[in-house]
């Protein structure tokens, strides 16, 4: 499926989108932009300069994370945040990765013995300027079995999740690899899944390596080929970061909206799709800026891996 | 020992630091400096230590020519030399919350006489002057962990009496308020800036004593007064206070050929 159907039909205004924090589908990212995509809520452990573009592209108008900009620094979502444009509610990377791990097990909330101790649980911050879960939000309890105290999380089931990853195939079986994050809760939590993959490989090429697989195609609600669908954040083995784009290109977006604007007129609405993207860097920036981002060095399995079995037991 | 004579301020908190990680054990990085600080350790004091990483790489070992220390903690450059890699719930939950982690490394816009941090707003969170990029893990590190570094260089608007947002316990509001709170003691915690190394005044992990910073060493050529003068709070000293030794040249051309792009000791500043 294309970029494009895939947002389309399966991402509507008003969705909770998980857009996380390692593997970020940032293609997909810049395609919910491209369909001026509305009141969108964007959660993740840490969410980064994906979901500044988002916001700033005025998709998302509610965050639920635990860190809020990255590279980019959020000076003009700052305001957002006061003025009431762009509700929010403070999480952490820990208690986002357990609310969608309670969202994928399908139990109501899970607690944790984080945020104990902290300004977080103060009755008096409950309604800050961004708040828009009130009680919903946690609750404080002791354990029924030893009176430990513990935060009770809500459990997270967002609409949809986009993520980006090494490999797919055709059912949607898809090959990652490589440190997660929160994504691999992510897969299992959202109620669609749209998964872009740097290569769409045969099924039986998945199915040598099941133990590489994160998440099984019955889960996933589209498929797209999106070489450098990462870009200009990282895929391990395929590419690494592009501090260099963020420098000369990306970084300036924070600065005001008109910047913002240029940055997408040219990157985001002034290109059709991701390959017209790369494309594009490329004319701007010469083959050589990819070629430097290649990821080239590092290891490679030093031994074969095998599923093997025994084809009679011991009986025939 | 041949000592740098050609240091900043910020290399030498990176390199007292690495002093102070454990020989042994299992630490947790943080964002920012402690990546840093943690690989320097890895490879000159401490081989010994297991890094991990609440993005999900376990015990991590940094290949003798590696190119540069991992920029953050979500840089792929971690998946090279892991032991394992896997996710947040293992790390944040098996690991550290399972009672894995011996010693996690911190930093923050905010530090407070007790040692509480702040990740998240400068002012009033109800209005706030400045919203930070937010706490990621920094929350559950300082939760949980049972024994905590916080690097973070020594300007006198970081280091205040009362940090405006407690994302990140320390000891609180002084004895006993630890296990108030439902959390486990912890320490002996340090601070390292970038005038000296900090203790606090509590030997049973925050039940008694005052739970106060303290500070017991300075950097070479420096005196407690310039840590008095950066610090928002009259600072407790110890009885006496040490001069750390200065930076050697291999600490410091280490320090130098890991962060190439100079993503975390910016030139000019302290």
């Amino acid at each position: 499926m294309t970029a494009r159907d895939a947002i389309a039909r399966f991402v509507d205004d008003g969705d909770t989108i998980y857009a996380g924090y390692t593997c970020i589908a940032f293609g997909l990212c810049y395609e919910i932009i491209r369909q001026r995509k509305k009141r969108l809520e964007v959660v993740g452990g840490s969410v980064g300069q994906q979901a500044t573009l988002m916001i700033l592209g005025g998709c998302v108008d509610r965050v639920r994370s635990g860190y809020l900009g990255g590279a980019l620094r959020p000076g003009v979502i700052t305001e957002m945040m006061s003025d009431g444009r762009l509700r929010y509610e403070d999480y952490s990377n820990q208690g986002i990765a357990l609310m969608l791990m309670a969202g994928a097990l399908g139990i109501p909330f899970i607690p944790t013995r984080s945020f104990l101790g902290t300004d977080y649980l103060r009755p008096e911050f409950a309604e800050h300027p961004g708040a828009y879960l009130g009680d919903q939000k946690w609750a404080e309890m002791e354990s029924p079995f030893d009176g430990q105290k513990v935060v009770l999380l809500p459990a997270l089931r967002p609409d949809v999740a986009v993520l980006h990853a090494q490999r797919a195939d055709e059912e949607g079986n898809v090959h990652a690899w490589g440190h997660q994050g929160d994504s691999k809760w992510a897969y299992w939590a959202a109620k669609k899944v749209i998964v872009s993959a740097e290569e769409i490989v045969p099924s039986s090429a998945i199915r040598s390596d099941p133990s590489r697989t994160i998440v099984p195609g019955f889960r996933v609600s589209a498929v797209v080929h999106m070489p450098w669908g990462g870009h200009p954040t990282s895929i391990t083995g395929y590419y690494d970061y592009d501090y260099g784009f963020h420098a000369r290109a990306m970084r300036a977006v924070t600065r005001s909206v008109e910047a913002y604007e240029a940055f997408a007129a040219e990157w985001i609405h002034g290109v059709e799709d991701h390959a017209a993207y790369m494309a594009h860097y490329r004319e701007v920036f010469g083959q050589e800026a990819i070629d430097r981002l290649v990821a080239t060095d590092g290891p490679e399995p030093e031994l074969p891996v095998r599923y093997t079995h025994a084809p009679t037991l011991g009986l025939g | 020992m041949q000592y740098s004579e050609d240091y900043t301020l910020a290399e030498m908190m990176c390199v007292a630091g690495a002093r102070e990680f454990p020989k042994s054990g299992v630490v947790l990085l943080g964002m920012g400096l402690p990546v840093i600080t943690g690989v320097l350790a890895k490879m000159l004091h401490a081989p010994e230590i297991a890094i991990c990483t609440e993005v999900g790489a376990f015990d991590y070992l940094p290949r003798a020519d590696i190119p540069r220390a991992s920029i953050g903690i979500h840089d792929i450059i971690l998946n090279d030399g892991s032991a394992m890699v896997s996710d947040m719930v293992d790390a944040l939950g098996s690991l550290l919350m399972g009672g894995n982690v011996d010693f996690g490394v911190l930093s923050a816009a905010q530090v407070d006489r007790f040692g509480n941090l702040n990740t998240l707003v400068i002012g009033d969170y109800r209005d706030p002057e400045r919203r930070l990029g937010g706490t990621g893990g920094n929350t559950e590190i300082a939760c949980l962990a049972p024994r905590v570094m916080t690097l973070m260089p020594q300007e006198r608007r970081r280091f205040v009496p009362r940090v405006d947002f407690n994302t990140s316990p320390g000891y609180i509001d002084g004895p006993g308020a630890r296990k108030r709170a439902g959390l486990e003691g912890q320490g002996a915690n340090i601070v390292v800036s970038t005038v000296g190394v900090f203790g606090f005044d509590t030997a049973d992990g925050g039940e008694t004593g005052s739970c106060e910073m303290v500070l017991e060493a300075v950097f070479a050529n420096l005196s407690p007064e310039v840590a008095q003068s950066e610090c928002g709070w009259d600072l407790r000293l110890a009885p006496t206070v040490a001069e750390l030794e200065p930076p050697t040249v291999e600490e410091i051309s280490l320090l130098r050929r890991l962060d190439p792009y100079q993503f975390y000791v910016t030139p000019g500043r302290y």
